[in-house]
């Protein structure tokens, strides 16, 4: 009961565009309207309602995108770079903190959770 | 894609903030150049020199290279100091 787009499995009773922003990485709910705008599909569309060759449209549009892997990857760069050049921001990210000025009296959860020089791993 | 990134950021009629400093003398002489000023966008022709930068107490040094460029002279000299347990003084 799953369709696969792009190599990711996504169940078959969503809609498209929510299924996509779900599903593939590097795709939100306005980046995956506008892909199913372009392919031709009316926004009430469910995933198991695609045909092979809508399914195909898709990829072809997704595979133009920064997405996935390659995306993971150069987020990761991007960290490592200011990390190598001794900056205030890498610092931060180093240490696990919020980087953009917030306080770390309190909470600051998110940064914990994500804020390292290797965010994801690949 | 993302417009907003690039809309919500310095005015260009601005251009970059840059503060008069001693770049050709630094360049001549090979001396260090001596600032408080943190906001100073840094520039290309900024690269391979040495800058002293104020952090509120002292001046942090470090040398320029090509991947700073366009990020600002304070970024580089941290102003707090991580916080370490002293252990027992008496």
């Amino acid at each position: 009961m799953v369709v696969h787009i792009f190599g990711k499995p996504i169940k078959h009773n969503k809609l498209v565009s929510i299924g996509l922003a779900k599903g593939i990485f590097g795709i939100g709910y306005t980046t995956a309207a506008r892909i199913c705008a372009k392919v031709g599909i009316y926004p009430q569309m469910r995933v198991n309602q695609l045909s092979e060759n809508q399914i195909m449209d898709i990829n072809k549009e997704v595979s133009e995108l920064l997405v996935e892997g390659h995306l993971k990857q150069k987020i990761n760069n991007d960290i490592k770079l200011k990390r190598s050049i001794g900056s205030y921001v890498g610092m931060r990210h180093a240490l696990g903190y919020p980087v953009r000025g917030q306080g770390t009296r309190n909470n600051a959860k998110n940064a914990k959770k994500f804020n390292r020089v290797e965010r994801y791993k690949l | 894609m993302r417009p907003t990134l690039n809309i919500l950021t310095r005015s260009v009629w601005k251009g970059p903030n840059v503060v008069p400093l001693p770049i050709a003398h630094a360049i001549k002489t090979k001396t260090p150049v001596r600032t408080n000023a943190r906001s100073c966008t840094i520039l290309p022709q900024f690269v391979g020199l040495r800058f002293q930068v104020h952090n509120g107490k002292e001046y942090v040094e470090f040398e320029i290279v090509d991947d700073m460029v366009g990020s600002k002279l304070g970024e580089f000299a941290p102003t707090k100091k991580r916080w370490t347990y002293r252990g027992e003084q008496k």
